[in-house]
């Protein structure tokens, strides 16, 4: 009988990810980690505040972070990506392409003189590109693991952050490595991302300067955020004093080859819709909807708080098409207010659009790499909807957050406790 | 407890949080006036203190300064207390020489607007916390063992897949059931909708994995009559309903899957006037057949109208407030299905919210079919009348604008989950709180949505929230992990910010044991006479019974009488030279 892995991969370091890689590391598994980006955290790292209950998201985040980062059970590999798999259930052989960070993460204490130094700026895409970051830089304050990264592709070899780094930690001559792990299990968790919004070229987005859509919000309004938490219009740096939210962009949408109903946008919206009132408690705000779908525990309470104490205006209609004033880069939208049979011009400084989810790029060829099958849709197909909701087709295989659909914080964080749980049975065979 | 001789040299730390706390507050400003303060041997502000960046700081400056007192001025200690008290601890001091002050959620964010008294706020409260630190004590570290076993509380399609994962990972499980069958509410049901399977097809195979399992000890028709000790360290006893017998079980952590109840609707649409008037429950209760017939004549059924939100998104009404999630998806999968050989089908709507996995497909399957959604506004429910047994119904179509009648053979109301009603003895029995919506309480709604305040007692499946039954398997797999952490790891620690009784002072009152919440406090009936005695593993640390003892014979570990009376004099006598007897 061959020796099975005691070990199991988690790809992915979102918040899914890092819940299965907690619940199986705290039943005494070794696991490895492995996030594409050079920081684990990721969708949930950039919101602002999260719904229902407004709690801060990076706050409520972070602790998570150090969680994992400080676990002796857990091997952090950030900036990675997973290659060639082979073996089956309890004997996975996985190449991981760990890729040059130019920054030695034992060696950088994160003290931030290398971005001092650091004579090129460019978007930073943490901010959704509004704000701006060097080419060796830190994504967020609590980046875990708190080390530099050199973005080669922009940085000009100046050798400037080299010089001033006391701890010798850059390495310019660094090479991507490759690692072979053998694992016993694999979950994946490889998030989501944002349906691309400018294929609906009626609402002006890219278009438009005041048209925006909602991670830039997120962004837009956070406290650590480019414009330190001051709601302005990109166009003139104004508050915005009418804000419409506009619902269901690239969600429930057949044409556009997303049928499935994305799941947050509605709460997110009105949480954006609320938190835009926080700001700015004298700015009308309004949002466009097709149905709200405040499904979850505390959703529809925080929902008609919205209605009845921030004074949210809500109209059933989608949105036909978002226009721009000649010189003021004001908006006007135009809908059928569906509930009085209405067509409306309403007049907004600044218009948010919530984008559906999609899956997340790479996802074709992740899922060939395991030997996974996908859905229609492009997410990872679960095994059953009863017997397996965190299963894949393939023995030794799970599947968490928003890989195979949309999901909430909630859900994603039950979703990666069940795909561990899944994974420790398989472990627990190979004998601990 | 053990002093700590030596004489403080407190660190404080002040956070910007970004611009959350110093877009508001002058931070370096609170800083300075800490650096004056008696004790303190430094003082510094910084842009977050929980980054690593940050607690690396606090690190070399306790080496740096020999600090063995540290105070960080920051956010809510909800969050980051244990991550600045493993930071001290890493630095090698006692965890509990640690002091949070909540500088944002109590001043910036609630004065922005006043940002000079803010910043004088933040000042009093940095000063009381230092002078509390000078009184803070090394407190013991303290672990208990956890039993390899986990009760379940119900045995519906939460509980079942949670005793089969955690069998199936090598552990025992006590499950219990109140009813006289496994399976709850998805057993009953010949139509699982939205999914095309029946309940038995999906419960009677998990049924037959638990009934194998021979680390499974399966009680039917029992409920949990008590319940004692502490997380690891569970007493319960369980009593069978019909012969009233009881057994004893200790076990190391619990999952409640007590689900939910569909609601009755009593005084809703007609409810109870008609046999024809049916709830979604009970429609998928029917036995299947090719045609569905009428329940009060036996004739086929024509024309079917359901009805949604039935005791579901009804502000300021207690207990119904919430949306109770499955119904939407639920109906446009029956309404499809039954289309296929009923004439007409309505489904009045409020908002249609077909947001899982394949629902938006059932919802457009439902319309392609003909069935007809029609929304009614959110103030004005359709009306349902019977009269000599024919329903007839009238109401308002918000979107075509006009007053619409119909005679349906069959009315199906969506009606609400709502939690069963013996719910309220179980939140006791399990020290648990409940939301708005009946159900229980999670730890953390976002981030801890399957274990709950009571350390060691999980919750999976509806006994959270409304939910489908998909929803709560992955929930259950979920808890079932949590549970398994516990086990596997053998040991968990637990707070010493607990309450102590002096012996010598106690005058056997009783007046704590009534005043504690978590009945953590028993008398010890050993003593002449008998004193009360605090179980630490229980106790959470809320200091009732220190401040309800008439004796003060309770010291409330790092929350002492000295520790607050000291914070008390640093408010009132503001500036450092005063304590220097100026």
């Amino acid at each position: 009988m061959t020796k099975r892995a005691t070990n199991a991969l988690v790809v992915g370091g979102g918040v899914a990810g890092m819940q299965a890689a907690l619940d199986i590391a705290n039943q005494g598994f070794k696991v490895y980690l492995v996030e594409r980006s050079p920081t684990i955290g990721g969708r949930m790292a950039m919101l602002d505040k999260t719904f229902p209950t407004l709690d801060c998201s990076a706050c409520i985040l972070t602790p998570k972070l150090s969680e994992v980062a400080r676990h002796p059970n857990i091997t952090l590999m950030t900036l990675s990506e997973v290659g060639s798999v082979s073996g089956s259930a309890g004997n996975f052989k996985v190449k991981v392409r760990r890729k040059a960070r130019y920054v030695k993460e034992d060696l950088c204490s994160g003290c931030g003189d290398c971005e001092v130094n650091c004579p090129v700026e460019v978007p930073n895409e943490f901010d959704q590109g509004l704000g701006f970051r060097k080419a060796i830089y830190i994504q967020f304050p609590q980046a875990t693991p708190n080390v530099f990264t050199v973005d080669k592709e922009n940085c000009i070899d100046c050798g400037r952050c080299v010089k001033v780094c006391e701890k010798n930690a850059i390495d310019m001559e660094m090479k991507d490595k490759f690692v072979t792990l053998n694992v016993g299990t694999i979950v994946v968790a490889t998030g989501f991302e944002l349906f691309d919004i400018t294929r609906y070229p009626r609402l002006g987005y890219g278009q438009y300067p005041n048209v925006v859509h909602a991670m830039e919000f997120e962004r837009l309004i956070n406290a650590a955020g480019p414009t330190h938490g001051n709601l302005i219009r990109l166009s003139d740096g104004k508050k915005p004093k009418s804000i419409g939210f506009i619902q269901c962009v690239g969600a429930r949408d057949v044409q556009k080859g997303v049928p499935y109903c994305s799941r947050v946008c509605c709460m997110y919206s009105i949480k954006n819709a609320v938190m835009a009132l926080e700001h700015d408690p004298e700015a009308e705000v309004w949002v466009y909807y097709a149905d709200i779908r405040a499904f979850g525990k505390g959703f529809e309470e925080f929902y008609e708080m919205a209605k009845s104490r921030f004074g949210v205006r809500f109209i059933r209609g989608r949105v036909a098409e978002v226009m721009e004033g000649k010189s003021s880069h004001d908006l006007v939208v135009k809908v059928e207010d569906t509930s009085t049979s209405k067509v409306r011009l309403i007049e907004h400084d600044l218009v948010v659009i919530s984008p559906g989810v999609i899956p997340s790029s790479g996802m074709d060829t992740m899922t060939k790499k395991l030997g996974i099958s996908q859905t229609d849709d492009g997410y990872v197909e679960i095994n059953h909807t009863f017997f397996g909701p965190t299963v894949t087709k393939t023995p030794g295989v799970f599947v968490c957050g928003c890989a195979d659909g949309p999901k909430d914080i909630p859900d994603s964080v039950s979703a990666g406790s069940a795909a561990a749980m899944k994974a420790t049975i398989i472990l627990s065979e190979g004998g601990t | 407890m053990s002093g700590t001789e030596e004489e403080p040299r407190i660190g404080v730390f002040v956070c910007h949080c970004g611009h959350n706390i110093a877009g508001t507050i002058d931070v370096e400003d609170v800083a300075k006036m800490a650096s004056e303060l008696p004790h303190v041997a430094f003082s510094t502000d910084e842009m977050f203190m929980c980054s690593d960046a940050g607690q690396t700081l606090i690190k070399e400056k306790i080496a740096e300064h020999k600090l063995n007192r540290v105070v960080v001025a920051s956010c809510s200690p909800r969050m980051h207390e244990p991550t600045f008290r493993r930071v001290v601890e890493e630095a090698g001091l006692n965890r509990y020489l640690f002091d949070q002050v909540n500088l944002r959620e109590h001043v910036s964010w609630c004065h922005m607007r006043e940002p000079e008294l803010a910043t004088e706020k933040a000042k009093d409260l940095v000063r009381m916390s230092v002078a509390r630190a000078t009184k803070l004590q090394n407190l013991p570290i303290k672990k208990v063992s956890v039993l390899p076993t986990t009760l379940i509380v119900g045995a519906g399609i939460a509980g079942l897949r949670a005793a089969l994962d955690i069998a199936d990972r090598g552990f025992d499980v006590v499950l219990v059931e109140k009813s006289d069958k496994l399976g709850g509410n998805v057993a009953k049901w010949t139509h699982l909708f939205p999914s095309d399977e029946s309940g038995s097809d999906v419960i009677k195979p998990l049924i037959r994995d638990v009934k194998k399992q021979d680390r499974i000890k399966i009680l039917l028709s029992s409920k949990v009559s008590a319940f004692d000790g502490y997380i690891g360290n569970f007493g319960v006893t369980i009593k069978n309903l019909k012969t009233e017998k009881e057994q004893k079980f200790e076990v190391g952590s619990v999952i409640v899957a007590t689900g939910f109840e569909p609601f009755k609707p009593e005084g809703y649409y007609a409810y109870g006037e008609s046999p024809d008037i049916l709830t979604l429950a009970e429609l998928q209760e029917l036995p299947p057949k090719e045609q569905l017939l009428k329940p009060s004549d036996g004739k086929p059924v024509k024309k079917i109208v359901f009805i949604g939100c039935v005791g579901s998104r009804e502000p300021g009404v207690k207990g119904h407030e919430h949306c109770s999630r499955h119904c939407c998806s639920a109906t446009a999968k029956a309404a499809s299905d039954l289309r296929d050989n009923v004439d007409e089908v309505l489904v009045l709507y409020k908002d249609i919210r077909t947001y899982g996995k394949g629902h938006e497909e059932f919802h457009r399957m439902a319309r392609q079919k003909h069935v007809i959604y029609s929304k009614f506004p959110e103030d004005g429910p359709p009306e349902v009348t019977v009269k000599k047994g024919k329903i007839k119904m009238k109401w308002y179509d918000v979107l075509a604008a006009e007053h619409l009648e119909f005679e349906p053979d069959l009315v199906v109301l969506a009606t609400a989950m709502i939690p069963p009603d013996d719910v309220e003895e179980t939140t006791h029995m399990f020290s648990l709180t409940r939301s708005g919506d009946g159900f229980f309480n999670p730890e953390h709604i976002k981030l801890a949505p399957l274990t709950t305040h009571t350390a060691g007692v999980m919750i999976a499946g509806a006994a959270q929230a409304a939910k489908n039954a998909s929803e709560s398997v992955i929930d259950a797999s979920g808890a079932a992990a949590k549970a398994v952490g516990l086990m596997a790891q053998g040991e968990v620690e637990i707070e010493s910010t607990v309450s102590h009784v002096i012996p010598e002072l106690c005058s056997s009152c009783h007046t704590c044991l009534t005043a504690c919440p978590y009945t953590a406090i028993t008398m010890d009936e050993t003593k002449d006479p008998p004193i009360a005695f605090v179980t630490e593993a229980k106790c959470h640390g809320c200091g009732t019974c220190a401040a309800a003892c008439p004796s003060s014979a309770i010291v409330m570990y790092h929350s002492t009488d000295d520790q607050i009376l000291t914070m008390v004099e640093a408010f009132l006598c503001p500036a450092p030279q005063v304590q220097g007897g100026g």
